[in-house]
């Protein structure tokens, strides 16, 4: 093994997780306008209906995968619908929905370990398949990961610029009011922008869940570090979020080459500090 | 009503529910029955050894009792979550002394939890036995403390001279989590190591770190004679160990007996942890009352006992709190004093002896892991 193609291949799939996580957090919020805490929430969702599907349903792997992935989304549309909706009806300030987001975080991630317990567990069927790339180890899962991710990206470029979709979910982000006037649904659009951001969440889940395992909490340090992709690489548009995720990637397993390894979160932080003090609107300005 | 009235009628509703409270719950314990505390790792992680733990307790309490209890009287265990960690365990040594007002605590398991635990005891005057913490920081803390188990000061030299002159290795690197158990196991095998002119370097991760590529990457290219997979629960160690593997590394490992002790753990990575170190507090499968807490726990629970160097000492720590009390009564001042002067006294975990420092006398054995099994090293 050499060191330096191994420190990029794991910055690669580091950057890969934070960029999914990334893709599906700015669609929400450059659409809402609003810090989605629960967002956290549904990469757990995801990797724990894929947990119940395989072990008590004893589903193939494939089906259960696309059904976590859904649940996920549903998880997410159903936030939207029975918390948002209201709040947003009742003119409530991005404050209110960010608490309420919060609190929907919290309550969400106490039912899953009441369900499953707060162990550790890992989702079984991942392939043990190690791959040699430049003088360093990837496992297939993770390879998986880098390929969802350039997918998750692709997916959401064709369908915010090449769909009628993409395009009233780009004028919401523009103006609600205004997008309101001129016709568009608000409410239906932004319950399927829900959708789509919670699948991509639950995707991330099922991932790390193959490749390092799940636990209730694990939204919380998922979501965070793709909030500091977003920022850094640019709020306002998708390829920011994916770029500033490659970054903190780079800068989190270089960082802890010279520097000891417990200092890999306070790496990522200093870098959004930095950021936001010299280059606030991120890499990518809008 | 006017507002004056209603202000009256609340104060009266919360002084009522008030002293209720104060009734039903501050009340010191009954006669009939004899309660103590317990704090241990019921949830998270650690809960792998915390549960078999409570079992253990509960095991021997229903013995006791079924044999008439103690002085007559049944003992009872009001079981606490520490959760491994010093927060949650101050928390439930704080609402064991004040609320429930026990005088004896059996508890913290993890070396985290005592650590906080010990100067609410003090504090109170009340006694607390840890049944498994082995931090070397635990030795002489206070009067109040006792622990059945033996300091990880010996897991370390142990292993330190296993390791030097057995192995010849010469260069270890150490995967650290960032908990009083692991650290105190670092700290003794360091020490013990440098003396012997070996090196020792490692990489800290605080509890919860799922990514340990990249501090693999940066151990794996020093080049270190063997790598010490330090953590306080086998879950962790499980994830270390799977990302050791998917690097397509293979060195030589040692790893911390809470690892060692899960036989799950141990048989699942067979592949990886061939050959690999680890010192225990021996087990005597030959002692009657080992063998007799070893099948009463297979017919109770249908399972093979779990953790079996931290089931004997959990078994006999009740059994001394029972004869401490018959001998001085439930004082905590006194119940400490005679813990002080326990000098072989019968267990199943062998010979006890707890020395003026509150520690247990005694030692950890090598072992070594071969074909999924732990075996003694000879």
């Amino acid at each position: 093994m050499q060191i330096v193609p191994q420190l990029v291949l794991n910055s690669l799939i580091a950057g890969s997780v934070y960029a999914l996580m990334a893709l599906g957090f700015n669609l929400a919020y450059n659409t809402t306008k609003f810090f989605n805490l629960a967002h956290g929430v549904m990469a757990a969702i995801g990797g724990y209906a894929v947990f119940f599907f395989t072990r008590s349903w004893g589903l193939v792997l494939v089906p259960s995968v696309i059904l976590g992935v859904v649940v996920a989304g549903l998880a997410g549309y159903l936030l939207d619908k029975v918390v948002y909706l209201p709040l947003r009806r009742g003119r409530a300030s991005n404050t209110v929905l960010l608490v309420a987001s919060l609190g929907a975080f919290t309550a969400l991630q106490a039912v899953i370990a009441i369900f499953f317990t707060s162990q550790f567990r890992t989702l079984a069927g991942g392939s043990p398949i190690v791959y040699d790339l430049f003088g360093g180890a990837i496992t297939q899962v993770q390879l998986l990961i880098a390929i969802g991710a350039v997918a998750g990206l692709l997916f959401l470029s064709w369908l915010l610029k090449a769909t009628t979709f993409g395009k009233a979910v780009r004028a919401i982000g523009d103006d609600e009011e205004v997008a309101r006037i001129v016709g568009i649904n608000t409410n239906k659009i932004i319950g399927y922008v829900f959708f789509i951001s919670s699948t991509l969440a639950g995707l991330v889940g099922i991932l790390v869940g193959f490749d390092t395992g799940i636990e209730p909490i694990m939204g919380m340090g998922l979501l965070l570090k793709g909030v500091i992709a977003s920022i850094v690489g640019g709020v306002g548009n998708v390829y920011g979020g994916f770029l500033g995720a490659y970054l903190l990637g780079l800068v989190e397993n270089f960082g802890i080459w010279k520097l000891s390894g417990e200092w890999k979160d306070a790496i990522a932080f200093g870098l959004l500090i930095i950021f936001l003090l010299f280059r606030p609107k991120g890499i990518i300005q809008k | 009503m006017n507002s004056t009235v209603k202000a009256i009628i609340w104060l009266a509703a919360v002084l009522i529910v008030l002293v209720a409270a104060y009734y039903f719950i501050g009340r010191p314990t009954e006669g009939e029955v004899i309660k103590v505390g317990f704090i241990g790792p019921l949830t998270g992680d650690a809960a792998s050894y915390g549960e078999p733990e409570r079992n253990v307790v509960q095991l021997a309490i229903e013995e006791i009792n079924g044999a008439g209890g103690v002085k007559g009287k049944k003992l009872e265990v009001i079981y606490e979550d520490g959760k491994c960690n010093g927060k949650d365990a101050a928390n439930a040594m704080q609402k064991l002394v004040s609320v429930d007002k026990v005088k004896v605590v059996l508890g913290g398991f993890c070396s985290s939890e005592s650590l906080a635990a010990v100067p609410i005891a003090q504090e109170n005057k009340v006694f607390l036995l840890s049944l498994g913490s082995s931090s070397p920081d635990l030795t002489g803390i206070s009067t109040f403390f006792a622990r059945t188990y033996p300091s990880d000061a010996s897991q370390g030299a142990v292993l330190a001279e296993v390791a030097f002159n057995q192995k010849k290795w010469k260069t270890v690197a150490f995967v650290q989590e960032q908990l009083d158990y692991p650290l105190g196991i670092y700290k003794a095998f360091s020490a013990n190591f440098e003396k012997l002119g070996g090196k020792v370097f490692k990489e800290e991760f605080p509890e919860g770190t799922t990514d340990f590529r990249s501090v693999l990457t940066k151990l794996r290219a020093a080049k270190p004679d063997a790598v010490f997979v330090d953590t306080q629960t086998p879950a962790a160690a499980e994830r270390v160990l799977k990302q050791i593997k998917d690097l397509k590394w293979r060195p030589m490992l040692l790893i911390s007996d809470a690892v060692s002790g899960h036989k799950e753990t141990v048989e699942k990575n067979a592949d990886l942890l061939e050959g690999a170190l680890a010192a225990e507090f021996g087990v005597d499968p030959t002692n009657p009352k080992f063998d007799q807490l070893a099948k009463a726990y297979q017919v109770k629970h249908n399972t093979e006992l779990p953790f079996q160097s931290y089931s004997q000492t959990e078994y006999d720590g009740v059994y001394m709190v029972k004869d401490a009390i018959e001998a001085v009564g439930y004082d905590a001042e006194k119940i400490a004093e005679w813990f002080r002067t326990v000098k072989d006294w019968s267990g199943a975990s062998g010979l006890v002896t707890i020395g003026d420092d509150g520690d247990r006398d005694g030692g950890h054995v090598p072992k070594i892991i071969v074909k999924g099994k732990v075996e003694k090293l000879q």
